[in-house]
């Protein structure tokens, strides 16, 4: 008999998510996503000012801050012409890589971790390591002051949450340290991002923070310290995690979905910008031993709205939605649409952009025999941050060459006011996966935006077909035995990193193809 | 000792609901006990208590989070003085926080009804409240509205954090019409003490300084007319402690990023609303004082002011009814005790 479970809310994630499974015998049979809370930015910024936009999409979400204000920039770079300079996309590519660093080691360890570690096992650490015997201390007070929020409460510990003391308290002792790790990540973001959350620097046509050197030795000086993190820490728990206690649930794929993945490819390592840290692509049922690639064709793309809250329409590319909201529609469940590439749910973010990139240690760990899956996304996360910092010392290099120049150019000035009519399309790799912003101009007001956003993709719901979106097939299979502590339901969704505030929109009509942007 | 004079009926409820039955409970404290040193009774009874009722005298916080981006909740993790693992867990007991805590689902919900039932402690609330319709945000089955609401009504004093709690924000400007929390509350008729620790995000030393200060002195801070924190807010403009006032004038107003020379000019032609913003970002500055807005070479928004959205915009012009009043203050000092 199956058994109707709800998971309301998804904690230790941004956003209002509520997740449904229907469990028989074990495990999931069925399950539905719903993204529970709507603003209505977009219909918002219909009629205002076209540069607001970066500065008001940034706000979509505070924990991936800024990336919308990106992509967004770069929508509004394609409608007004302008082109950005190699100095101005250095900086914009550093700031976003300071962002990668800190939201990657904070969804590990403060939003994840969590899930896999029975933190009162520290009070069974044996060794004499002074600093762990200040967390053992740390824990064991709480619990003897009788107050342990917000560790605890909790659902139950299960087979594979790590109970091993020495492993936990390690992870612990991360936890802690990471607290300060991904401030400081912030902190050099800063440097020309102004502030965090949300930048103040990111513009249409390239950035406002014209860089000095001593705010190039900072930010050097504080890389060096986040790399020594992601290699010594960040990456190697990561693998004693997944290669140790937690290789069962690796090997049985927990959390897989539909194996469809796309990533629309981003970060240029130089101005000729043919050679990107994360390559575009799609892949369509994912075949480990024989993967195949092939390019991103973004009219392929549309987007349904039978299952949300939203007046009916046939399912369109995004340029042609007509969605205005109906809280009373039959058979809708969530404020997230249904997008879909030639009429597949696909999953975005670090595990789709490490396979389309055939990176080699995802693939050797698929060798190893870990299947696409939540694990196989953390690792996939972990990697890509050490990426995305070696990257940053290449732009870091190139910022050097480039700001001692004469002429050195930050903005295209000529393109700073709105033009009379124009539409553009921006993408950006954003942590938790591929981002596209679109922009219709006239009278040189917004007539018209949207944004197509990674968790609109992975927390999709059904489309006409019926067929599921990545968070609620990636849940089919996934073993519940208790029905009171579907702790694997938790594990499954946080290893895409929700982001529900972003996946949630208001369109207004719209009619008109796409311009593509070209990341220069 | 036996089982039932350290295991209420209530707590073997509660590990029932959580799934764990009362013998393994019993096992692993008296495993963890023996490794610890402590008498199994004394170990045991530490942690009941903390699942009944905890007594570390630490206060007890809720954090609830409605029409948000979650930025503020990042902005309390930027927190630097005192630590923010040391804010956490020695500072404050957060007993319901949905991005932090361990809890989710119905465990999670669960928290939140006990600690609501306790009463007693600081609410603080991030984002708007829908104004529109309640269905545009649910949460754990029942609209946001209510959450804060009926959280509000057994807290001891509320801090609306960041632009949308404190005033509706951008919130207030979209279809859904967002509504700050004390415009919630006067509407329900709940008669509460709120705070509005206004800006977009919060800034981290704005949160911290108004907990610990309510903490340390058990009163509420001095709020200026916008029901902000005075020590923070209200009294001085961003534009009379600038370091770009004198570029403003002088008439030297940035046009071009791309030139060093005009880096330090002012960035009122570029839409900067600092002279309406009587915040003291220009002193305290922002990310452990390495930069703030004006320094990066973007402009003000005034994004803690009630003002914030719909009245600043356009953002990046100065066209608009506040950018001619800012025109008309030149040579003038316009914080509030001289103007």
């Amino acid at each position: 008999m199956a058994k109707k479970v709800v998971v309301d809310p998804i904690t230790r994630i941004e956003g209002h998510l509520k997740i449904e499974v229907e469990v028989e015998n074990g495990k999931v049979k069925d399950a539905w996503s719903s993204g529970t809370m709507a603003r209505g930015f977009e219909a918002m910024l219909t009629g205002k000012d076209p540069r607001d936009a970066s500065y008001i999409t940034s706000r979509f979400c505070g924990v991936c801050y800024s990336v919308h204000q990106l992509a967004s920039a770069r929508a509004l770079d394609a409608a007004f012409g302008a082109q950005v300079p190699w100095g101005g996309n250095l900086i914009r590519n550093l700031v976003m890589g300071a962002e990668y660093i800190y939201d990657h080691v904070l969804h590990f360890y403060q939003l994840s971790a969590l899930d896999y570690i029975d933190i009162m096992a520290v009070a069974n650490y044996k060794g004499k390591d002074k600093e762990l015997l200040a967390v053992k201390d740390k824990i064991v007070g709480l619990v003897k002051a009788k107050d342990t929020y917000p560790l605890t409460p909790r659902y139950a510990p299960d087979e594979f949450t790590v109970k091993d003391p020495d492993l936990v308290i390690s992870a612990v002792n991360h936890y802690l340290k990471a607290l300060k790790m991904h401030a400081k990540a912030r902190n050099m973001g800063a440097i020309w991002g102004g502030r965090t959350p949300h930048y103040q620097n990111i513009v249409v046509g390239g950035v406002t923070s014209y860089p000095d050197l001593n705010q190039w030795a900072r930010f050097r000086t504080m890389l060096d310290e986040q790399k020594k993190f992601i290699e010594e820490v960040y990456i190697p728990d990561v693998l004693t995690f997944g290669k140790g206690p937690l290789w069962p649930l690796a090997k049985m794929g927990v959390g897989g979905g539909h194996y469809n993945y796309l990533s629309y490819g981003d970060f240029p390592k130089d101005s000729a910008g043919k050679d990107l840290v994360f390559p575009a692509g799609v892949i369509i049922g994912l075949d480990p031993a024989n993967i195949k690639v092939d390019p991103v064709d973004t009219k392929k793309i549309t987007e349904s709205v039978k299952y949300a809250w939203y007046k009916a329409k046939n399912p369109v590319h995004p340029y042609d939605g007509e969605q205005v909201y109906d809280l009373d529609k039959k058979g809708a469940y969530t404020f997230v649409k249904a997008p879909r590439y030639d009429g597949k749910a696909m999953e975005v973010g670090p595990f789709a952009r490490m396979i389309v990139a055939k990176n080699p240690d995802v693939i050797g760990l698929v060798k190893e025999g870990a299947k696409p899956g939540a694990v196989a996304r953390h690792a996939a996360r972990a990697i890509e941050t050490k990426l995305i910092a070696d990257a940053c010392y290449v732009w870091l290099d190139q910022l050097l060459t480039e700001m001692t120049k004469p002429g050195f150019k930050i903005h295209d000035t000529a393109h700073w006011d709105p033009p009379e009519s124009g539409m553009g399309a921006g993408f950006h790799e954003a942590p938790r996966g591929g981002l596209g912003h679109w922009i219709k101009i006239k009278d040189k007001k917004i007539e018209n935006y949207q944004a197509v956003v990674p968790s609109t993709w992975n927390a999709s719901p059904r489309c006409e077909n019926g067929v599921r979106g990545q968070y609620e097939e990636s849940l089919i299979g996934a073993p519940v035995p208790d029905p009171e502590n579907p702790i694997n339901v938790g594990r499954i969704i946080r290893s895409f990193d929700p982001c529900l505030a972003c996946a949630i929109h208001i369109i207004d009509p719209q009619t008109n193809e796409i311009r593509k942007f070209l990341i220069e | 000792m036996k089982e039932k004079d350290v295991v209420s009926k209530d707590l073997v409820r509660e590990l029932k609901a959580h799934g764990i039955n009362r013998r393994d409970f019993l096992k692993y404290c008296a495993a963890t006990a023996a490794v610890l040193g402590l008498s199994e009774f004394e170990f045991t009874s530490g942690v009941v208590h903390a699942l009944e009722k905890p007594t570390s005298g630490k206060p007890a916080v809720m954090w609830i989070e409605g029409q948000a981006c979650a930025g503020c909740t990042i902005a309390l993790t930027q927190v630097s003085y005192p630590p923010i693992a040391s804010v956490i867990l020695d500072k404050i007991s957060i007993r319901y926080d949905h991005t932090i805590m361990a809890a989710t689902g119905h465990v999670a919900e669960k928290a939140y009804e006990d600690i609501v039932k306790q009463g007693g402690y600081i609410l603080i609330a991030e984002g708007a409240t829908p104004g529109a319709d309640d269905r545009f945000h649910m949460g754990g089955g029942m609209p946001f509205r209510k959450r804060l609401e009926e959280s509000a009504k057994n807290s001891t004093a509320v801090l609306a954090v960041g632009a949308c709690s404190a005033f509706g924000g951008i919130p207030r400007a979209c279809p859904t019409k967002g509504m700050g929390v004390s415009d919630v509350l006067k509407k329900a008729g709940i008669n509460k003490p709120v705070i509005n620790i206004s800006t977009c995000p919060v800034h981290p030393d704005h949160l911290i300084g108004t907990i610990l200060y309510v903490l340390v002195t058990g009163k509420l801070p001095e709020l200026d007319s916008k029901g902000r924190p005075a020590m923070y807010f209200g009294e001085v403009s961003m534009h009379d402690n600038c370091r770009r006032r004198a570029h403003f004038d002088a008439g030297e107003f940035l046009k071009d990023w791309n030139d060093p020379k005009q880096k330090n000019w002012c960035l009122f032609e570029k839409g900067c609303k600092g002279p309406v913003s009587y915040i003291d970002c220009t002193v305290r500055r922002w990310n452990d004082g390495i930069s703030f807005c004006l320094d990066c070479g973007g402009v003000c928004q005034a994004c803690g002011e009630p003002v914030f959205y719909d009245k600043v915009t356009p953002l990046y012009t100065a066209e608009n009814e506040i950018s001619k009043k800012i025109w008309a203050m030149r040579g003038k000092s316009i914080s509030k005790k001289t103007a």
